[in-house]
């Protein structure tokens, strides 16, 4: 019988031997550009942050926030449908599929249907969303105890209202009102494809090197990200939503033409829709040039980013916990807001201006980000634990009392985290590695909807994979 | 009041009307540009063009901001604009995707256009006549995927030149995403080699931003036809008849010195479609057209 | 066994508790080497403070045995013993033991769960163990410290009676100086050397366990307001 601690430490160690074994394949040259004239730039733009239009930043960041509230609010109404048949493996299989799918590709795919509308904005945050929270209601719902259930006879659907539900709710609230935050992110990387959240200007003031700008709105997102315990309340979250509907209704000029168009012209393969060559010449030519290279390349670069995730991660979650850090733990909140609120795009930028294009600015923007989001909610963990009179302190409590004890709830985010890595590592294509998303990135550039398709499909699949293994590698329950 | 906000804010604020705007306002004519290069300066001038032909028109005028080549597509295709200063390339897709839709005028520099391959001083590449043949094996930059200046004719010399896909011809090939990027980042030393348009290059010489001790220009390709406006065929029946002509001529007839510098070019010329075919077979020629 | 003047502890007129509650009244008591007391008295009584109070003031000379073991139950049974001995070995050495454990530590680890009966479950998760045996591991635990003076807090109570007197025979034979509390007062009787009896916060009963009598002890656990 092995202990719970030595197969979470066996998982650990298979993800960074894989890791090891990636390494030599991944291109991790370091051409070291003159970095200096732009890093200083950076540096000096860091303390002298600069709002050029206060009105403008307001609007900015409201409409952010309020793609945000009406994605989460309406991907866990969606959510919540689908989780009641979470016990069908249809059901479940949907939802892994819409979530497989990244908020990036989402827009890009609702902008050819719908525009560059806000109902684009709002479905592109909606959809994958309703997928997650289908999946976690719905394993919220199988484990939630299951004797008052039983013990009651009537419609299940009725019964489960009476039962489940109740004893669900607590949770359920909590994690939506985790799970804005993250829409705040979302909405932000949706203004990379032209919606007008900060991302857009973000990425716009980044490129052109208006750094002060630039920082400035950073810092603006860190007050509100690193302040939503204060204005977060759930009581004030219906009146948020309605505000955001008011400010931002989601309308859009739908053409149907338009849509059937997508449907039955631009979506079909290129040798069907200009009878040029057969269709399985055009899928082994994309195998080849793309489908397979991008394959290789989105999961070294992924397992790579996870490996470093988790040591990132473990060296950063003393950081957040009174245990650890007693009053200096705010220095390390704020650290920790910082490090996940900036997207990694805007990471992987600074990166390939100090390292130079490779996988490297890639691997680290991924891994800093997300350990950052992980040790964030693995740390809420650390200061809910009691311990002897006698532990250990310092490194030896972090290690003997601590960490196993934290563990088993790091390891289940970390898994999580696998199939986000995967996902993001997609928008990293300013670093010229051929990955998944930058051929979906370079389809939808060269208008080809169908090469567009097939790759996001095959992202998808690749992507529900990972989910399946890191469901394997969790150590079930009891 | 409009003149009371800032350029940048104006834009803004017209994205954001953009978007409630999809339901009333079938009389505003919206046009858009592709993002080559610095934001702010294409709002900038494109602001002061949206005045300009909103008084010449007599309707309301709308510019919007886009993020990519493919976005600005996508709007004119859906009919989200009317008009849009694209590249060669793009205008060439938008135009086989919107049947009907005409190229209306060019600048004058447009029916000459050229890209700079541009080197950091560190290789010791030096300017030649004939292409530099040296460079494979180098890191390389395009600008924009969907760009012809940053990427469809480069990549149409390498190939021809080099006898292999960029991929295979240089150590590393990435995407700067806009012309000034390219520069700064060969310039800084991340990358060897890049693509850039001529025009671009010139003035951000001109304004000083280039330090030509680290970067410089190694060739340049022969001439190709590159950007024009391009409007769509629908616009007679939306905005009454005569329309179209009544765009063309108002694009024709800019003259002033503040509206051409900021594109920046000498005048615009009359376009066609046809003007573009060079293009289209280039394209096709590498694959980047179906 | 040499019998030293210094005193281990010596407290006067202490008074304890927490914030405004206050658990033990002004009391006065001195601990010498090679004592084996027994702390007796009703559940809320104040043993566990006094306790806990004793542990704070040298921890680091302690084999100590809480009521609740804390262990950590994703760990092996090897784990949570060898983490009572940390203080003795260097960062690197313990670090290298949580993932790799070392010949040497596993078998002074050995021994000691030998002593208890648990070297069976030696790699054991003690999430698996039944509660008799998560005691025995706290136990463990105390002892591998190597500290000569032990303070438990009814290190036994999740045992039988007969496994009970061994383990207290164990306990007392390994530790120079014990302090225990004990709910069983044959047990403690046997074992100890000198009985505390704590009652409503204060020292009722201090004296050898030999000059005990069956009516102080009677009085000790009676209720307060009886008529």
């Amino acid at each position: 019988m092995k202990t719970e601690a030595a197969i979470l430490r066996r998982n650990s160690l298979l993800l960074i031997l894989l890791a090891m074994l990636c390494l030599p394949l991944a291109d991790l040259e370091l051409s070291f550009p003159d970095f200096w004239p732009e890093l200083s730039r950076l540096g000096i733009a860091i303390v002298t942050p600069e709002v050029i239009d206060g009105w403008q930043l307001l609007s900015v960041l409201t409409t952010t926030l309020s793609f945000a509230f009406q994605g989460v609010v309406i991907g866990a109404v969606a959510g919540f449908v689908l989780a009641l048949g979470y016990g069908n493996a249809w059901v479940r299989g949907f939802a892994a599929f819409i979530r497989a799918i990244h908020e990036l590709f989402w827009a890009l795919i609702f902008i050819q249907l719908t525009g560059l509308t806000s109902l684009t904005g709002l479905l592109a945050l909606a959809i994958p969303y309703a997928g997650t929270f289908a999946k976690v209601f719905g394993e919220i719902f199988e484990e939630s105890d299951h004797k008052p259930r039983d013990a009651l006879t009537g419609s299940r659907f009725v019964v489960f209202f009476y039962t489940t539900l109740p004893l669900a709710w607590r949770r359920m609230v909590d994690y939506s009102a985790y799970r804005f935050e993250c829409g705040i992110r979302s909405s932000v990387v949706l203004g990379f494809v032209g919606l007008p959240t900060v991302g857009f200007h973000l990425e716009s003031l980044f490129s052109q090197g208006e750094y002060s700008q630039a920082v400035a709105m950073l810092y603006a997102l860190f007050l509100i990200i690193g302040s939503t315990r204060l204005w977060l309340i759930k009581q004030l979250i219906p009146l948020y939503v309605l505000l955001s509907f008011v400010w931002l209704p989601p309308v859009a000029d739908i053409q149907w033409s338009m849509i059937w168009q997508f449907f039955t012209v631009d979506i079909v393969p290129a040798p069907l829709k200009y009878s040029t060559g057969s269709l399985s010449d055009w899928f082994r030519l994309l195998f080849s040039k793309q489908i397979g290279p991008g394959i290789a390349n989105t999961m070294i670069l992924t397992q790579l980013s996870l490996a470093m995730t988790l040591l990132f991660a473990v060296l950063l979650i003393p950081l957040r916990s009174k245990l650890f850090c007693g009053n200096g733990r705010i220095v390390g909140h704020s650290l920790l807001v910082m490090l996940r609120t900036t997207p990694e795009y805007l990471l992987a930028f600074i990166g390939v201006i100090v390292l130079g294009p490779s996988m490297l600015p890639g691997m680290l923007a991924l891994s800093i980000h997300n350990a950052a989001i992980l040790a964030h909610l693995s740390g809420r963990f650390v200061d809910q634990l009691a311990f002897r009179e006698d532990r250990p302190s310092g490194m030896l409590l972090y290690c003997y009392e601590v960490l196993p004890r934290i563990y088993r709830q790091f390891m289940a985010l970390l898994l999580y985290r696998w199939e986000v890595i995967q996902r993001e590592s997609a928008i990293l294509g300013i670093l010229g590695i051929p990955t998944l998303g930058f051929y979906i990135d370079s389809a939808f550039e060269e208008f080809r909807l169908d090469r567009a398709m097939l790759l996001i499909l095959v992202t998808a699949l690749l992507n529900v994979l990972i989910d399946k293994c890191a469901r394997s590698l969790r150590p079930s329950s009891g | 009041m409009k003149r009371l906000l800032s350029t940048t804010g104006k834009a803004v604020a017209l994205l954001s009307m953009f978007f409630v705007s999809a339901l009333q306002a079938q009389e505003t004519f919206t046009f858009t540009a592709i993002p080559d290069q610095d934001e702010t300066r294409l709002q900038e001038r494109f602001g002061k063009v949206a005045d300009y032909l909103e008084k010449e028109l007599g309707v309301e005028v709308n510019y919007i901001p886009v993020k990519s080549y493919a976005a600005a597509i996508s709007a004119f295709r859906n009919n989200q604009v009317q008009l849009a200063w694209f590249g060669g390339l793009s205008g060439v897709r938008a135009r086989l995707l919107v049947p009907g839709s005409k190229a209306l005028a060019q600048g004058y520099e447009d029916q000459f256009f050229k890209t700079y391959l541009i080197a950091n001083a560190k290789t010791g590449f030096s300017a030649s006549k004939a292409f530099p043949e040296d460079i494979a094996g180098s890191s390389f930059t395009f600008g924009s995927k969907g760009s012809t200046s940053g990427r469809l004719m480069p990549e149409f010399y390498i190939r021809e030149h080099l006898n292999a896909a960029p991929k295979d011809a240089f150590k590393r090939v990435g995407f700067s995403g806009d012309h000034s990027r390219t520069i700064s980042l060969v310039q800084s030393g991340a990358y060897e080699v890049g693509a850039v348009n001529y025009k671009v290059w010139e003035r951000e010489l001109a304004e000083g931003k280039i330090d030509t001790s680290k970067v410089e220009v190694i060739w340049s390709t022969p001439e190709y036809p590159d950007y024009q406006w391009s409007i769509r065929g629908d616009v007679d029946k939306r905005f009454g008849a005569g329309f179209q002509q009544k765009v063309q001529t108002a694009l024709l007839n800019i003259e002033q010195p503040e509206l051409l510098k900021a594109f920046p070019r000498q005048s615009f010329v009359e376009a066609e479609n046809s003007f573009y075919q060079p293009i289209e077979d280039t394209a096709r020629k590498i694959g980047l057209l179906d | 066994m040499t019998k030293t003047c210094q005193p281990l502890f010596r407290l006067e007129n202490e008074s304890l508790g927490y914030g405004d509650h206050q658990v033990l009244q002004p009391f006065d008591l001195t601990v010498n080497q090679g004592e084996k007391i027994a702390l007796i008295g009703q559940s809320g009584s104040g043993k566990s403070t006094l306790l806990r109070h004793l542990r704070s003031l040298s921890p680091d000379i302690i084999a100590w045995c809480p009521q609740d073991p804390g262990l950590v139950p994703m760990l092996s049974t090897f784990h949570n013993t060898y983490a009572g001995s940390l203080g003795q070995y260097s960062l690197f050495y313990n670090l290298l033991n949580l993932v790799f454990p070392q010949k040497k530590a596993i078998a002074d680890v050995r021994d000691i769960l030998m002593l208890l009966g648990l070297s069976e479950y030696l790699s054991k998760p003690v999430s698996q163990l039944s509660g008799g045996q998560m005691q025995r591991v706290g136990l463990a635990r105390a002892m591998a410290s190597g500290q000569s003076l032990f303070l438990g807090d009814e290190p036994v109570s999740a045992v039988d009676e007969y496994q009970a007197k061994e383990l207290m025979r164990l306990i007392s034979e390994k530790h120079d100086t014990c302090i225990v509390a004990l709910h069983d007062i044959e047990l403690a009787l046997a074992f100890a050397t000198r009985i505390i009896g704590l009652k409503d916060g204060q020292i009722m009963i201090d004296q050898s366990a030999e000059t005990i009598s069956s009516e102080q002890i009677t009085a000790l656990y009676s209720a307060d307001n009886e008529d």
